[in-house]
């Protein structure tokens, strides 16, 4: 009786995770257990290790091993640049993009009054702080193109032009390889009001 | 019960397991109602980018109770593109419907204001004024129309010269004598202001201010202790501005 306690519980905990449902849990539970034990030690481990050791950059809020996250300690990276993005995901897309090299602010977030998702709860003080330094130039508002994102960046931008730093907003368009015939309405009106010299 | 291309506007989303949405939706037939929008999330559902906040859209749903499955979306016509300040102020109606309409009420005419408030807004005629109307036009689908027109102490009509004390849920009451330092009944305006109310002609500072001060105390009596988070996004646009002039003025 006590055996089939501790299984049951082996697949509660694994579907906290995303996308994770009864009859997964189930089969990492068995696959596992039976075939892969040395594996479910070192997920045991690794999870362990993470969840003590990582915590949020201090300077970014990104998620981080040290103090101070790589992007914000690298010596190479632009100081005066400084790239608002909503989530950790975004932030690692945009380094793939491998075209930005500043720093950047992860608001874990955005602002979603509906939900009670206000300036404070997103870290809107720390990254007031972070411009009060003085080192920043001008910021890249790279929050998502949704109602949301859209008034975050408003939002921000307000406070960084009371700063008199420069604030920008990254382009709407077409995908690149796209076809216009199948892309939204919404996207072709953005990319025909924010067309520039050819 | 299915419906079929219903007009709609989504008036707030939450992810709801790992692909779909749920969704409140407001429709000129069917008032505010739940629904689930099933793979709306998947990476190549024909709905992506489409379910958005201002964005008038033709939906289809099945079912009845608290959460109805949605069973189609188009977008009917480009969406009302309301950016900064104005996206706050369309933040603000979202919010004010989703607190104090109940799901299943029918409320054509507000639906239509609602539509037209989102128009004005993209036209950035003044944010306030459009917001004062359309709080109007809510309280009165809801029940709680103001008086505007008349004076509920002897039936008069309001005089734009003139004080008045509105006292919430009844009326206008002329004050006597604005000198008198007499106990205040009700929230004090000027008769103008009502009148720039009831006509929708809300254009000088004074009367905007009158009338947001009246609208604030009545919405308060219907929305209870819970703030509104929209609210929020207003304050603190101001402030900085201010910040930044007290700069420039120390340097």
């Amino acid at each position: 009786m006590k055996d089939t306690n501790v299984l049951e519980a082996l697949k509660e905990a694994l579907r906290r995770l995303p996308g994770v449902g009864p009859k997964s849990a189930q089969r990492m539970v068995f696959h596992l257990l039976e075939r892969d034990r040395e594996g479910a030690r070192q997920i045991a481990q690794a999870l362990l290790t993470a969840v003590d050791r990582i915590t949020h950059c201090k300077r970014c809020n990104n998620l981080s091993e040290h103090e101070l996250c790589a992007i914000c300690a690298s010596p190479r990276r632009d100081p005066t640049l400084l790239c608002i993005v909503e989530s950790p995901a975004d932030l690692v897309s945009l380094e793939q993009s491998g075209v930005y090299n500043g720093l950047y602010f992860v608001l874990m977030g955005r602002l979603s009054p509906l939900d009670g998702i206000g300036p404070d709860e997103i870290g809107i003080p720390r990254l007031e702080a972070l411009l009060n330094e003085g080192a920043i130039k001008e910021v890249v508002l790279a929050t998502n193109p949704t109602a949301e994102g859209e008034a975050t960046a408003h939002y921000i931008s307000e406070l960084v032009r009371g700063r008199h730093i420069r604030a920008t907003r990254i382009a709407y368009g077409v995908p690149v390889g796209g076809e216009l015939e199948y892309t939204d309405r919404n996207t072709l009106a953005r990319a025909i009001s924010g067309r520039h010299e050819a | 019960m299915r419906v079929q291309q219903q007009p709609a506007f989504i008036l707030h989303q939450r992810h709801y397991s790992e692909t779909s949405l749920l969704l409140d939706a407001f429709t000129p037939n069917y008032g505010r109602i739940g629904l689930i929008a099933k793979g709306a999330r998947r990476p190549r559902s024909r709905l992506q980018g489409i379910l958005r906040p201002f964005q008038p859209l033709l939906i289809g749903w099945s079912g009845r109770g608290e959460l109805a499955v949605l069973t189609g979306a188009e977008t009917e016509g480009p969406d009302f593109a309301i950016d900064r300040q104005a996206l706050y102020c369309g933040f603000y109606m979202n919010e004010l419907l989703m607190r104090l309409l109940h799901r299943h009420d029918p409320h054509e005419a507000l639906y239509t204001c609602y539509r037209s408030s989102l128009s004005a807004l993209r036209a950035d005629k003044t944010n306030e004024a459009i917001l004062r109307v359309f709080e109007k036009h809510l309280l009165r689908e809801i029940g709680y129309g103001l008086v505007l027109d008349h004076d509920i102490g002897d039936n008069s009509a309001i005089r734009a010269d003139a004080l008045y004390d509105y006292i919430p849920e009844r009326g206008p009451v002329r004050v006597a004598n604005p000198d008198l330092n007499t106990r205040h009944k009700g929230i004090r305006l000027r008769g103008a202001s009502l009148l720039a109310l009831a006509n929708e002609t809300l254009d000088d500072l004074t009367t905007l201010r009158e009338a947001k001060n009246l609208m604030r105390t009545i919405l308060t009596r219907h929305l209870g202790d819970k703030p509104l988070y929209s609210r929020r996004l207003f304050y603190a646009t101001t402030a900085p501005t201010v910040a930044g002039i007290e700069r420039k003025v120390n340097t």
